[in-house]
């Protein structure tokens, strides 16, 4: 910091000018300086209600009005100061326990420093939004005082200072200041300004000028409910306080440098990416980096180096003696590690014994097969750019809470053992270790230090019971961040006033109708599974007088009741999609908008976005155009109603004759597509049935697909297309499109191998129409299902498709793999998906039907919304497959289901089954055949294990077996699954 | 690195402490070079420029490089050439003479004056305007007008009134749309690169806008806003100006017309 010489004293601010210096780094590597100027008022209020003096001369915004103080004028009190105090945290206080912040219950009447939240923000972008929201909400009186711009506040920096040291000296400045400025109110009981700090040399220094101070954990241990909140307070910075004391022993390599790797992914001798782990072995990792065509892989603790998976990381390949094979064996975290101890961490080495032991089999494994010429490159990893942590959904391991702490209130170290399989089970301290037991609870990681085997967390929550519906949805959607709070108020108010009651005008002079043509005379339909509440779509067909077909598509007009960035879209654009759980639904928006008033009910008259073609009789568009609408839908059949009133030939009337027409123009349009080199993909779909009363599933039956599915399909295809092709002629920067790339050839080097050698069947993957039909080409006659296990296996081996703005792809990279089209976008389900409603209002303005709202103009706005609606689609499918497999284990409740099964992965000690009719997967491992684990035999190249002794078995991949499955709960790890067991191979 | 102009209304300031209507702290001198016509230097916060006037002389043939409003009449033609320096910027990118904006700068100076000024005394002659930027920190088009107008003073060529100018912007960007938003005046260059804005340029203390600039997407509702404060801001400005030739004429009174070695005490802050 360096205060400027001035030219003239004169001007209003002449003594109360000081500048900062910043230094910035560039993305070429260049370094700016950059000086800004500060101008220092004596009018920024303390905001405390016992102040009159501040209020008086407040400042005022434009419009004249003042903002209303924040702090109360009977602050809480705490035992140390019962007359109640202000909170002045440091940055580190918010970064280590921002949910102790949050909680509803302590920790009222915060003030935030400038200087507080300007390191936060360069430190934590999400925690300082949260903050930034906190400030928002009117039951926290949380208040922003801007101590860098206040005369009295504003510390300079001296020449030997440390921006750190500067920067806790302008808090204690700041809390100084408060304490004296409220005592000049003489104010009869005087709340006292308390910074919040757990850095020790700032607390003696703040000692040492009688500014009010003292630790976090100090402080909520004389809450009331300490205990649960104690726990909440981030483990490692505890230890910040006492870490000097001794050194540790470091259990894993120290990570490289910033500079250093950063010079090294310049020079290509490191390479960044996004680490991934194996979903059967915990000590397998692997990543894909743009250097390489095949991901690397990373194998055994030390060298995955404290990586979790989504880390992005920097890795370091090894040497080529060191290349390895992937693992063809399953290893388990929890089963391997189960009687590890919490509290015995320190020291020890990292490998524990019987790491060391599947290690060394492992070796033995692949040194056998080293003559086949098959090692892998692998990589260590060196440092981590961006940690990918998050809140974690998990239970205390049993095993690792102590008899005492089952009862007393000890402090003791326990792990929690995360649903996500690929997250390291995760050490916390509690005093409420024998409360915890049984309970879902939701844990942060807070860090994961080099002496430090497990990656160390805290406590935020308690969902609930385990195994409790309402405990396990809860945790479904915290994993898979789903946000399904109810809509506030803001929401709400957004909703027409009418409410269920409101009815297109039926003055077609009435603004509601400008510019909307009247279909109300089309004989429409929707067609959607039993039970749907939230039509987005209907159809209609008629002939024309020149023999072709007026075909039209009408979709929900969501942007009619939704208006961009009102606090209604702002939401919506948040949750990005509707979450389809079996027993629940988490609307994207409101109910009455999403069930009623939009939804394309029956026999009412609804506004709709309507796409209509000319199809001649071979299915070729002869023309098509966009219309708002109002429309008037006869029927809303459900797949099997239309499929029956299709078949029966004594329905003659204008509406079936239409679903014929659409019928027969949709297998046209199918036949093209599949010409075209579309695929036909599959993972099982599972239906949970429930009985309605209880709401308990009782039986679980794959979905059955009827030619009334694809009917509507291939219309909806039709549709994205055409909307598709629309918007990016008139938005060619900012239409926001959907993608798919087509997969790298590598994907399918596997599988290709697996078919040649298991079948002599030959995957040819050049492209996706060779794709296509040598997927048609895998059948096995006697087995109908093989095809299907086959296209599930290929699907894995795909992308995933996502949302994009048109100005950053070039035009070749818009093409939809999948569905071979040049360019797709989704248009046809705006109730449930943001981008279709955002692909509405570009429509909208493509047709010139309302000006184009900035909103939606802005790219780096639509950017973002893409980005976020990629990330909230695929949690909302992960989230949806999760809560099946919750149901499907539900109903395998308290009974024994014998089912056929197929072999889809196999392992050395294990092999995987995939059974169709419950769509699980789950995995038998060599000791589960029998007792004592039999011998065995694995041929890696034949993919087939055989087993002798206690049990003589042979299994091979593609398998068809017949499993028990039943619902299991482990003891160990009070973890309920399903379990399979071989019935018999073959 | 400072918090973003998203910040303002948790406390109503803004990046640098200002509020919302408070011009930054200002400087400015005349009569900086002894041997020029005219002269002067203006500081607005960090934006730092100098400007040098001669003439008006006989016609010659103007240089390409400024521009001018010589239209062949009877009045005399304001030629306006601006220089920025490479050091003026962060990035230290250099511009070019033929550089687009910099055109379209002297371009929208030159006209600005020659409706001001009362060019129809001086018929086929030219005053030239050079203008030199030193540093830059938001509001460049405001501060060029506002030193040419100091150094014209100080030439003596016969003007209506002072041109005084000044930008205004608004506390949330477009996108945001926010329709609570404040307006701001003499932004800064963060703010310029944040939030919408608009310059403006007023004869004297009336509300007669001879310049009126924005380059930004911004909702229309919001534009009477920022225009008032902008006219306010002029305001502020013009008594600014006023105080320093007033000033300036003082001590030349008092002290006689000349100053032995009169040097311009400027700092630059490389
Ligand atoms: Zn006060």
């Amino acid at each position: 910091m360096t205060s400027l010489k001035r030219a003239s004293e004169a001007g209003p601010f002449s003594s109360n000018i000081s500048s900062k210096t910043y230094v910035r780094s560039t993305k070429s590597g260049k370094v700016q300086k950059i000086v800004r100027e500060v101008y220092l008022r004596q009018d920024i209020p303390c905001s405390s209600k016992i102040c009159s003096k501040c209020l008086a001369g407040a400042p005022r915004s434009a419009a004249g009005t003042v903002s209303p103080f924040v702090l109360s004028d009977k602050p809480a009190g705490s035992k140390a100061y019962p007359q109640g105090h202000y909170l002045v945290p440091d940055t580190n206080a918010l970064l280590n326990a921002m949910d102790l912040f949050e909680q509803s219950s302590a920790f009222f009447d915060v003030i935030i420093l400038q200087t507080v939240l300007e390191e936060l923000r360069n430190r934590s972008l999400p925690l300082y939004n949260r903050l930034i929201g906190l400030t928002k909400s009117e039951e926290k009186r949380f208040y922003v005082f801007f101590n860098e711009f206040r005369l009295e506040t504003y510390v300079n920096r001296e020449h030997d200072e440390s921006i750190n040291d500067r920067n806790d000296r302008a808090v204690r400045r700041a809390v100084k200041w408060y304490n004296e400025h409220l005592a000049q109110t003489k104010a009869k009981k005087l709340p006292v300004t308390v910074m919040l700090t757990d850095d020790r040399g700032n607390l003696e220094k703040a000692k040492k000028e009688k500014v009010p101070a003292t630790t976090l954990r100090d402080y909520v241990a004389g809450l009331q409910e300490a205990d649960r909140l104690l726990d909440m307070i981030a483990e490692s910075q505890e230890r910040g306080l006492s870490r000097d004391k001794k050194s540790a022993d470091f259990l894993y390599p120290e990570y490289y440098s910033m500079s250093k790797m950063m010079t090294g992914v310049k020079n290509g001798m490191l390479h960044q990416g996004i680490f991934n782990l194996s979903p059967y072995n915990y000590l397998e990792g692997s990543i894909k980096v743009p250097a390489f065509p095949k991901s690397l892989l990373v194998l055994g603790r030390d060298n995955i180096n404290r990586a979790v998976d989504g880390d992005v990381v920097i890795v370091e390949v090894l040497p080529q003696d060191q290349w390895k094979e992937p693992s063809t064996k399953i290893i388990e975290e929890e089963a391997i590690t189960k009687n590890e101890n919490a509290d015995g961490d320190e020291g020890g080495d990292i490998v524990t014994e019987q790491e060391k032991k599947a290690l060394q089999e492992q070796v033995k494994k692949t040194q056998g097969l080293s003559t086949e010429g098959r090692p892998q490159p692998t990589a260590k990893v060196v440092g981590v750019i961006k940690r990918n942590w998050r809140q974690y959904v998990g239970h205390v391991d049993q095993s690792s809470v102590s008899q005492s702490a089952r009862q007393g209130r000890k402090q003791e170290s326990v792990f929690l053992i995360p649903m996500d399989k690929k997250v390291p089970k995760i050490r916390i301290r509690t005093r409420q270790a024998g409360e915890l037991l049984g309970k879902r609870i939701l844990v942060t990681i807070d860090s994961w230090d080099r002496e430090s085997r497990h990656p160390v967390g805290h406590f935020v929550r308690s969902l609930g019971e385990v195994e409790t519906k309402a405990a396990e949805t809860e945790a479904l959607l915290l994993e898979y961040d789903v946000q399904y709070r109810p809509f506030p108020k803001t929401v709400l108010d957004c909703l027409p006033k009418e409410g269920h009651d409101w009815r297109v005008p039926t003055s077609t002079e009435d603004p509601g109708w400008k510019d909307r043509e009247d279909l109300r005379g089309l004989l429409i339909c929707s067609i959607d599974p039993v039970g749907c509440q939230d039509i987005d779509d209907a159809l209609h067909a008629r002939p024309l007088p020149n023999g072709n077909y007026e075909i039209g598509v009408h979709i929900a007009d969501v942007s009619h009741f939704v208006k961009p960035n009102n606090a209604m879209d702002a939401e919506a654009s948040i949750r990005g999609t509707t979450v389809y759980l079996v027993d629940k639904r988490i609307d994207m928006l409101p109910m009455l908008l999403g069930t009623d008033l939009c939804s394309l009910k029956p026999y009412v008259e609804r506004y709709a976005f309507s796409v209509l073609w000319e199809l001649n009789t071979s299915a070729d568009i002869v023309n098509v155009r966009f219309t708002k609408s109002v429309i008037k839908s006869r029927e809303a059949f459900s797949y099997e109603q239309a499929q029956l009133r299709i078949d029966e030939n004594s329905q003659q009337d204008d509406l079936t004759k239409g679903m014929r027409t659409l019928l027969m123009l949709s297998k046209k349009l199918k036949q093209k597509r599949m010409d075209a080199g579309a695929l036909s993909l599959s993972s099982p779909e599972v239906k949970v049935q429930m009985e309605s009363e209880t709401s308990d599933p009782i039986d679980v039956k794959t979905k059955e697909l009827l030619d009334t599915n694809s009917l509507v399909e291939e219309f909806m295809l039709l549709a994205n297309i055409s909307v598709a092709g629309k918007i990016y002629e008139a938005f060619p920067q900012t239409a926001i499109l959907r993608r798919h790339a087509a997969p790298p050839k590598t994907n399918f080097d596997e599988l290709a191998n697996q078919l040649k050698v298991k079948r002599g069947l030959e995957l040819r993957f050049d492209s996706s129409k060779a794709l296509a039909d040598s997927l048609d080409e895998c059948a096995d006659p006697a087995e109908p299902f093989f095809n299907t296990l086959i296209r599930v296996m290929a699907t894995r081996c795909m992308m995933s498709a996502e949302y994009f703005c048109a100005g950053t792809q070039a035009y070749p990279e818009f093409r939809h793999y999948g569905l071979a089209s040049e360019i797709y976008t989704h248009f046809t389900s705006p109730i449930r998906r943001y981008a279709d409603l955002v692909a509405h209002r570009q429509l909208a303005a493509a047709i010139d039907y309302e000006p184009m709202h900035p909103h939606v103009r802005s790219r780096g706005r639509l950017e973002a919304v893409c980005k976020n609606i990629n990330v909230r689609h695929r949690n909302a499918q992960l989230a949806g497959r999760a809560s099946i497999a919750y149901y499907v284990g539900q109903s395998l409740r308290g009974r024994v289901a014998e089912e056929d099964g197929f072999v889809m992965k196999i392992f050395s000690n294990g092999f995987v089954v995939l059974v169709p009719r419950f769509g699980i997967e789950g995995l038998i491992r060599l000791r589960d055949l029998a007792d004592p684990e039999p011998e065995s035999v694995f041929d890696a190249d034949g993919y087939k294990l055989t087993t002798s002794g206690s049990r003589d078995v042979s299994v091979e991949l593609f398998m068809k077996v017949r499993v028990r499955i039943q619902d299991v709960k482990d003891e160990a790890t009070g973890k309920r699954g399903a379990k399979m067991e071989l019935v018999r191979a073959g | 690195m400072p918090l973003d102009t998203s910040t303002y209304d948790l406390a109503l300031l803004r990046v640098d402490g200002r509020r919302w209507n408070e011009l930054r702290r200002l400087d400015g001198q005349i009569r900086t070079q002894a041997a020029a016509d005219g002269s002067s230097y203006l500081e607005m916060g960090n934006t730092k420029v100098m400007c040098v006037v001669s003439g008006p002389s006989e016609d010659k043939r103007r240089g390409q490089t400024s521009a001018s409003t010589a239209t062949g009449s009877n009045a005399a033609d304001v030629a306006v050439s601006v220089v920025v320096a490479g050091f003026s910027s962060v990035d230290r990118k250099k511009r070019g003479r033929g550089d687009k904006r910099i055109q379209e700068l002297q371009t929208t100076i030159s006209k600005a004056l020659a409706s001001n000024l009362h060019t129809h005394l001086y018929p086929r002659s030219t005053i030239s305007i050079s203008l030199n930027v030193l540093s830059q920190d938001g509001s460049l088009l405001a501060a060029l007008i506002n030193a040419s107008t100091l150094a014209l003073i100080d030439a003596g060529i016969p003007m209506t009134d002072y041109l005084v100018a000044c930008t205004a912007g608004s506390t949330s960007s477009y996108a945001a749309n926010d329709d609570r938003a404040d307006p701001l005046v003499d932004l800064n260059n963060q703010e310029e690169q944040e939030l919408p804005f608009l310059t403006m340029a007023t004869l004297g203390a009336t509300d007669k806008v001879a310049v009126l600039v924005c380059e930004s997407r911004v909702q229309v509702s919001r534009l009477e806003g920022m225009m008032a404060a902008a006219a306010d801001a002029c305001k502020g400005v013009r008594d600014f100006l006023d105080q320093v030739i007033r000033e300036k004429g003082h001590k030349m009174v008092t002290e006689g017309t000349i100053e032995k070695g009169a040097s311009m005490a400027i700092e630059i802050d490389a």
